[in-house]
């Protein structure tokens, strides 16, 4: 395990000291300020495309404010299937040495829902709903566990990237900025345990796995960072906002090679990663 | 509004185009998309979307269950004729 247990040992310190009282920590404001910027407009999902241009500055501003929910609301359902997976995982034979830092871990994600859902439920009233489906299948050895928090160190690792631009953008409004700080805090400390956990467990399991589970898994983790990416791009976002036409915004929004060289940028940082580990052999398509 | 051998080819059609390999010839209504991997989990995020832009509704996730996404027959049942999964 090497290095692990003591990082482990760091985190649960970090954590103890960051504790927070999830309902003391954020300032909600009675009503938002509709001129304001919730996400920043570089990173609206159709940023750049003539559709985008056309808009005046308040129809911007609303998109903006429906693409947090959805930003928002994609953390909600990563979290809320993370937490299941989180607590089956805990005291389970093979993670004594991870259980202190998962009760964190959990701790910290209902806290994130809490300030997600805080956000999506006053403003909008509603959380939107997520397309991803996963059906049960059979697994071999330790597959179900490493494709776990492979899973959710792909989705923290794109998140973060947006939480930190945003927890920086002085354009939006203090209450999207503090959300988004204080998620990027808790989660550097989510990418430093994943990053150690997911490479560890690959090192052990793919040397006894057949070859072919080795392939299906690099398959589906390379799929699953493009799938991550497409639920940035949601046509009840682009209806709410008042945008024409939302499935075929959707789609073109997606393919649009602007998006496409932002999704690739974004994601630098953490395909790296899985190419030097080895865990994938060659760049997904995004 | 689209007849029934309509939306039948059209999820033929968006089945054979997604996965790609698939010649349509080979595909039935009976053909199973999800065990026979012609259409993965990930995939069936992007279904979703094209059943919506079809039907002209919004799927109600919660209510899905893997079932439901075995064939053509079952998504045409499920989706089209009874309605069950859309509001
Ligand atoms: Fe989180
Ligand atoms: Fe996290």
């Amino acid at each position: 395990m090497g290095d692990f247990p003591r990082i482990v040992e760091k985190l649960c310190e970090a954590s103890k000291k960051e504790y927070a009282n999830p309902y003391s920590a954020m300032e909600w404001p009675e009503a938002l300020d509709p001129e304001g910027w919730f996400m920043s407009p570089e990173l609206l999902s159709i940023y750049g495309m003539p559709e985008y241009d056309r808009l005046t500055e308040g129809e911007k501003k609303k998109l903006s404010f429906y693409e947090t929910v959805n930003f928002f609301s994609l953390n909600i359902h990563g979290e809320k299937s993370l937490v299941e997976g989180l607590a089956r995982q805990l005291y389970q034979k093979g993670n004594q040495e991870l259980s202190p830092y998962l009760h964190h871990f959990l701790d910290e994600e209902n806290k994130h829902m809490i300030y997600f859902g805080g956000f999506c439920t006053r403003y909008a009233g509603k959380i939107y709903r997520d397309r991803k489906m996963v059906f049960p299948r059979d697994y071999a050895p330790g597959e179900e566990g490493f494709l776990f928090f492979a899973k959710v160190l792909i989705f923290e690792e794109i998140v973060d990237l947006y939480n930190v631009k945003m927890s920086k953008d002085a354009r939006l409004a203090p209450i999207a900025r503090q959300i988004n700080l204080s998620h990027h805090r808790d989660e550097m400390r989510h990418l430093v345990f994943g990053r150690n956990l997911v490479k560890e467990l690959f090192q052990r399991y793919a040397a006894v796995w057949p070859p072919e589970v080795v392939q299906e898994v690099r398959r589906y983790l390379a799929g699953y960072i493009s799938a991550t990416w497409k639920e940035y791009y949601n046509p009840d976002v682009y209806k709410d906002a008042g945008l024409e036409d939302p499935y075929r915004l959707q789609e073109r929004a997606f393919a649009n090679p602007r998006a496409q060289a932002h999704r690739k940028k974004i994601s630098e940082g953490c395909i790296r990663y899985f190419l030097e580990n080895n865990i994938l052999e060659e760049e997904p398509v995004l | 509004m689209k007849t029934e051998l309509e939306i039948r080819k059209a999820l033929r059609d968006w089945i054979v185009k997604t996965n790609g390999k698939i010649r349509p010839e080979n595909l039935t209504d009976e053909t199973p998309i999800i065990e026979q991997r012609i259409i993965s989990s990930l995939q069936v995020m992007d279904l979703l979307l094209f059943l919506e832009q079809l039907t002209g509704k919004s799927v109600d996730v919660e209510k899905l269950k893997p079932g439901i996404f075995q064939n053509v027959n079952t998504l045409y049942e499920n989706f089209f004729r009874k309605e069950s999964y859309v509001y």
